[in-house]
C-alpha cells in the first residue's frame, strides 16, 4: 500500500478515481474489485494487524477495503485516507484501500459512511477484527447492509459462542456469518470424515463410547475448553446426534469432562510448542468396536491419522496441515460468501452443551431489526 | 462412494475416493515421472488420497522397490508443481510405493502382479479396488489389456463391492479403423463405465470454466447462437518443436496429435447444448452431438477448407533453430504436417452458417491456447463516422494466462464521437491467486470417484475419427503442399491466412 491522503468523506470516491486514472497511465493495471470489504478494529492497537491483513488478502481478491477505527475525543468527525492496494512494492495496483477514522460520538456514523463508500452492485463483507463485545450497536448498524459477516471466535470466550449462534439466527438469511476459527477447522472436519467413509467405520458409531480432544491452551485459560473445540465438538454432536438437553460437566484445573447420554467427552490442555492456542492437538472416538485418532506429531504441521476397523485394515497416515495465516483464513471465507448451514447449527449445538460451563452473557442482543 | 457418510454432509468434500491399488504401466518411463507421480504425490499432499492407497509401478527395467522409491523421490523433486518436496508427507507416499518388474507379453508377471495386490488388499485394506494406467505406446495396450483379463485383475463391472478401471492415453488409434479396433479391444476386457480415456486438456481449469462461463450466467446463453455470432476461431499453438518426438511425430502429425483430441474437444465444450445435469452421460451425449453435427470435409472440400504445413528452420526467442526435417528421427523428406488450419462447420439449429476456424502447430510465434468468439457487427453504423466498428469478441484462454477477456468498443473522451476497442480482462492468477492443481491431479481423482464426466467416451473418439479420417485420406492420396511451407517462429503458411481471408475475415491477433 502507497502513502495515503487525507481526505473528507465526500473526496474519497474523487480521490480513489484520480489514483486509478494515474495507475493506468503508469502501469496500464486495468480496475477489477470484486467486493468491499470493511474492516472493523474493535481496538486501536489491532490496526496494524488488520492493514497487514487486508493488504495480503486484496492480493488473492481485488476489492476495495474500508478500515473504520475510532478514538476518543470531543469534536465528533470522520476523516478519510485514500490509496491503492498494491501486489508488490511499486507493482501493480489491486484495489481500494480507505481508512475511515471517527473521532468520539462520531463512530455512530460508520454504518453510514461506509455504506456510501462501498461499492455499487458487488457484495459488502464485514470483518469484525477482535473480540465482538456482548452487544455493539455498531456491529448491529453495520451487518444490516452487508453480505458476508466475518468473525473470529477465537479472539472470544466459550460464552460468545452462543453470541455467535444469536447472531447467525437473527440474520434470517440476510447475511452469512463466517468465522475464521471454523475455518480453520475444516481439515480436522475433513480427517474426521474419512474415518467413517466405509461402511466398516460406520458400523462403529452405534457403539460410540468417548471422545477426546486435547487442545492448545491460550495463556492462563480459564474455560473449560476453548471456543475452537466447543465449535468442534458442536459440530460432531450434531452430526452423531448426541442428546443436548442435559449435559452433565466434570471440572478439573486443565481439563473438563461432559457426559451427553452414553458418550463421555474430555477435554484436555494440552500446550504444544509451535501450535496456536485454541489449535487442535489429539481427536480420539472410542467405539466399543473401533478406534479412531489424529495425533498431532512432533512437527506441529504432521498430524498422524489412525484407525482400528474390524475387518478394514487400514495402515496410519502421516498428512501435512499447514497452519493458515489470517489473509488465507480471510480469503477461504470470501471465497463462498454464501450461508453456511453447518457453521449455524455446530454453534447452536456447541452453545447449548457448554453453557452450563460458560458465564451467560452480560447483555443479550436485542431483537433483530426489521428493516434496513 | 461415500454419500452416506454423515461426516461428509455440508463439508467442501463430499465425496472421497475408496482406497484402491494404482497401477502404473510403464512406470519407468517419461510420463509417469513427469506427471503421474507428481501428480498422485501432490494429491497425498492436498490430503485427498484415501489411506491404505496403495501405486504399483509396472515395467521391464529391473529396479527394487528402493530403486524405485529413489527414482520417483528424484522425479517428483523435479517435476511437482510444490517445491520442495515435503519430507514428511514423502516419507508416508514413499510406503505405499511398490514395482514389479517384467514384460508385459508374459503373462507370468501378470500372476506376480496379481499376488503383489492381493497381499495390499491384505494389509493395506484396498479391497479389490484397481485403477490400471496404461502409461505405454498403444502398440501394448492390447497385450496389457489381454494378460489383465487373463490373470482374472478386471472385476465385473457390476460388482458393487470392488472395482477396476483402466485410464488409457491418446492416441486412441490413428484413423476411424483403428480407433474403433482400439475400442472394441478395450470393450472385450472392459466394460465403458470403466474405461477413463484422458485428454488432459478436459482436466485444465479454464476447460472446466467455459461450461461454467456459458451454463452459470445468464447472459451468454442468449447470444450463444447463428443469430449473434459472426465466427469462432479456436488457436493451439506451441512455440515448441517435436522436442525429441521426431519418431512419435512421424507417425502422428498434428491431426492426429492435437485436432482430432484435445482441439475437437474444445470445440465440443464451446459448442454443446446445455446437457440437462452436469454428470458424465449427460455432458457426454451434448458433446458428441456437436461431433455427429460437424459438416464432413471430403474429396474437393478437403483442399478448399484446410491447410497443412510444416515448420522450417528458423528462429525460437532470438534462437536458430532447426527445420522439422532436421530434427532427429525424422525423414529428410517427410511430409508430416506440423501445422494444421480448418475451417469448420456445425450442422446444427445453434450454429448452421458460423464458422469456425481452427489452427494448430508447432514452432509457432508463440505457446498460447484460445478460443474466441466473434461477434456480428452491430446491425446499423448508427456511430461509423470513424469508420466501421469493431464487433465484439469474447476470448477464453486457455493457456497461458488463463483467463476470459471480452473486447468491446466505447467512446473515446472528447468532444467527437470517436470509438476504441477496449478490453475488460478477468485472470484467472489475479483473481483467484495461487496455482490451481494440475490437470492429471484432477483427473487421477475423478478416475478414482468413478467419475467419468473429464474423460473422453467410446462415441465422441469414434466421431471425432468419423470426421479427422476423411480428411487424412484425401491428404494421404494428394499430392503434398509445398514444405516446409513455414519458417519457425511465425504464424503457419500463408495458405492458412489466405483460408480465412477469403471470407473476409482475418486470425485474431494472439
Amino acid at each position: 500500500m502507497e502513502a495515503a491522503v487525507k481526505l473528507s468523506v465526500d473526496q474519497v470516491e474523487r480521490e480513489v478515481a484520480h489514483l486509478w486514472e494515474e495507475e493506468a497511465r503508469k502501469s496500464g493495471a486495468a480496475r477489477v474489485e470484486l467486493l468491499t470489504l470493511v474492516a472493523l478494529v474493535s481496538e486501536p492497537q489491532l490496526l496494524e494487524r488488520a492493514e497487514k491483513v487486508l493488504a495480503d488478502v486484496v492480493k488473492g481478491v481485488p476489492c476495495r477495503t474500508i478500515v473504520a477505527v475510532w478514538r476518543d475525543g470531543a469534536e465528533p468527525a470522520i476523516t478519510a485516507d485514500a490509496s491503492l492496494h498494491r501486489v508488490a512494492p511499486g507493482g501493480p495496483a489491486c484495489g481500494d484501500a480507505i481508512t475511515l477514522e471517527a473521532i468520539g460520538e462520531a463512530r455512530e456514523w460508520i454504518p453510514g459512511n461506509a455504506d456510501r463508500l462501498a461499492l455499487s452492485d458487488l457484495p459488502v463483507c464485514i470483518w469484525w477484527v477482535g473480540d465482538l463485545p456482548d452487544h455493539d450497536d455498531l456491529f448491529d448498524r453495520m451487518v444490516v447492509n452487508a453480505d458476508v459477516v466475518i468473525v473470529n471466535s477465537q479472539e472470544m470466550d466459550l460464552r460468545d459462542l452462543e453470541k455467535l449462534s444469536s447472531i447467525a439466527q437473527r440474520s434470517r438469511g440476510r447475511y452469512a456469518l463466517a468465522d475464521l476459527a471454523w475455518a480453520r477447522l475444516r481439515w480436522v472436519q475433513d480427517l474426521v470424515a474419512r474415518f467413517f467413509d466405509d461402511e466398516q467405520g460406520r458400523a462403529c458409531l452405534p457403539g460410540l463410547e468417548r471422545i477426546d480432544i486435547e487442545f492448545s491452551p491460550r495463556d492462563g485459560e480459564k474455560d473449560a475448553t476453548s471456543t475452537r473445540s466447543g465449535l468442534l465438538f458442536g459440530w460432531l454432536a450434531h452430526v452423531l446426534k448426541l442428546p443436548t438437553d442435559s449435559p452433565q460437566w466434570k471440572r478439573g484445573d486443565t481439563w473438563a469432562e461432559v457426559r451427553l447420554g452414553d458418550v463421555l467427552t474430555r477435554f484436555e490442555q494440552r500446550p504444544q510448542k509451535g501450535v496456536r492456542p485454541g489449535g487442535i492437538v489429539r481427536l480420539a472416538i472410542q467405539c466399543k468396536t473401533g478406534r479412531f485418532e489424529i495425533q498431532r506429531q512432533e512437527d506441529p504441521q504432521a498430524f498422524r491419522w489412525s484407525r482400528e476397523v474390524p475387518g478394514a485394515p487400514t495402515p496410519p497416515q502421516l498428512l501435512r496441515v499447514l497452519s493458515l495465516d489470517e489473509p488465507t483464513l480471510l480469503l477461504r471465507c470470501l471465497e463462498r460468501p454464501k450461508r453456511d448451514p453447518l457453521l449455524e447449527t455446530s454453534l447452536q449445538v456447541g452453545s447449548r452443551i457448554v453453557r452450563p460451563v460458560a458465564p451467560r452473557l452480560s447483555r443479550l442482543p436485542p431483537p433483530a431489526p426489521t428493516s434496513s | 462412494m461415500t454419500s452416506e457418510n454423515p461426516f461428509r454432509v455440508g463439508l467442501e468434500t463430499e465425496r472421497a475416493p475408496a482406497p484402491c491399488v494404482f497401477v502404473i504401466f510403464g512406470a519407468s518411463g517419461d510420463l509417469t515421472r513427469r506427471k503421474l507421480l507428481p501428480a498422485l504425490y501432490n494429491l497425498a499432499v492436498s490430503r485427498l488420497v484415501p489411506a491404505g492407497m496403495s501405486i504399483v509401478g509396472f515395467a521391464l527395467t529391473e529396479l527394487s522397490e528402493d530403486e524405485f522409491r529413489k527414482n520417483m523421490h528424484d522425479a517428483v523433486a523435479e517435476f511437482s508443481r510444490r517445491k520442495p518436496i515435503d519430507e514428511t508427507v514423502w516419507s508416508d507416499f514413499a510406503s505405499r510405493l511398490h514395482y514389479v518388474s517384467g514384460k508385459f507379453e508374459d503373462q507370468s508377471n501378470f500372476g506376480k502382479l496379481r499376488e503383489k495386490l492381493e497381499e495390499l488388499d491384505r494389509t493395506n485394506g484396498t479391497r479389490g479396488n484397481r485403477i490400471y494406467y496404461l502409461a505405454v505406446p498403444p502398440s501394448a495396450f492390447r497385450m496389457v489389456n489381454d494378460n489383465l483379463s487373463k490373470a482374472g485383475l478386471v472385476h465385473d463391472p457390476d460388482d458393487a463391492n470392488r472395482y477396476s478401471r483402466i485410464i488409457i492415453e491418446k492416441p486412441f488409434g490413428r484413423d476411424l479403423a483403428s480407433g474403433d479396433a482400439l475400442n472394441a479391444d478395450l470393450h472385450r476386457v472392459f466394460h465403458e463405465r470403466q474405461i477413463f480415456r484422458i485428454d488432459h486438456y478436459l482436466g485444465k481449469e479454464t476447460v472446466q470454466n467455459l461450461v461454467a462461463m456459458r451454463f452459470g450466467n445468464a447472459i451468454f446463453e442468449p447470444i450463444w447462437n447463428r443469430n449473434h455470432i459472426d465466427h469462432v476461431q479456436i488457436t493451439v499453438a506451441e512455440d515448441i518443436g517435436v522436442e525429441g518426438r521426431g519418431k512419435f511425430y512421424e507417425e502422428a502429425g498434428t491431426t492426429r496429435d492435437i485436432v482430432q483430441n484435445h482441439l475437437l474437444q474444445l470445440l465440443m465444450v464451446m459448442a454443446m447444448e446445455p446437457p440437462v445435469a452436469f454428470n458424465a452421460d449427460e455432458v457426454r451425449d451434448e458433446k458428441v452431438k456437436v461431433l455427429r453435427s460437424l459438416k464432413p470435409i471430403r474429396g474437393e472440400d478437403v483442399a478448399r477448407l484446410t491447410v497443412r504445413g510444416q515448420y522450417g528452420p528458423g528462429n525460437f526467442a532470438g534462437k536458430p533453430v532447426p527445420g522439422y526435417r532436421q530434427e532427429p528421427n525424422v525423414s529428410a523428406t517427410s511430409v508430416i504436417e506440423t501445422f494444421v488450419a480448418m475451417r469448420i462447420e456445425i450442422d446444427n439449429w445453434r450454429f448452421a452458417g458460423v464458422p469456425i476456424y481452427i489452427r494448430a502447430g508447432k514452432r509457432l510465434t508463440k505457446r498460447v491456447t484460445e478460443i474466441s468468439v466473434h461477434f456480428k457487427e452491430v446491425p446499423h453504423a448508427l456511430l461509423a463516422q470513424q469508420g466501421p466498428v469493431d464487433p465484439d469478441v469474447l476470448a477464453i484462454r486457455i493457456q497461458p494466462d488463463e483467463g476470459i477477456g471480452l473486447r468491446f468498443v466505447a467512446k473515446v473522451p472528447g468532444p467527437t464521437m470517436t470509438l476504441r476497442p477496449v478490453t475488460m480482462d478477468f485472470r484467472y492468477g489475479s483473481t483467484f491467486g495461487g496455482s490451481g492443481p494440475e490437470a492429471y491431479e484432477r483427473l487421477i481423482l475423478d478416475a478414482m470417484l468413478g467419475d467419468p464426466t473429464l474423460f473422453a467416451r467410446a462415441d465422441e473418439v469414434n466421431a471425432a475419427w468419423r470426421f479427422i479420417t476423411p480428411i487424412l485420406d484425401a491428404w494421404s492420396k494428394a499430392p503434398p503442399p509445398e514444405l516446409p511451407g513455414y519458417p519457425s517462429g511465425t504464424w503457419g503458411p500463408a495458405a492458412a491466412t489466405d483460408l480465412i481471408e477469403r471470407d473476409g475475415r482475418s486470425w485474431r491477433r494472439l
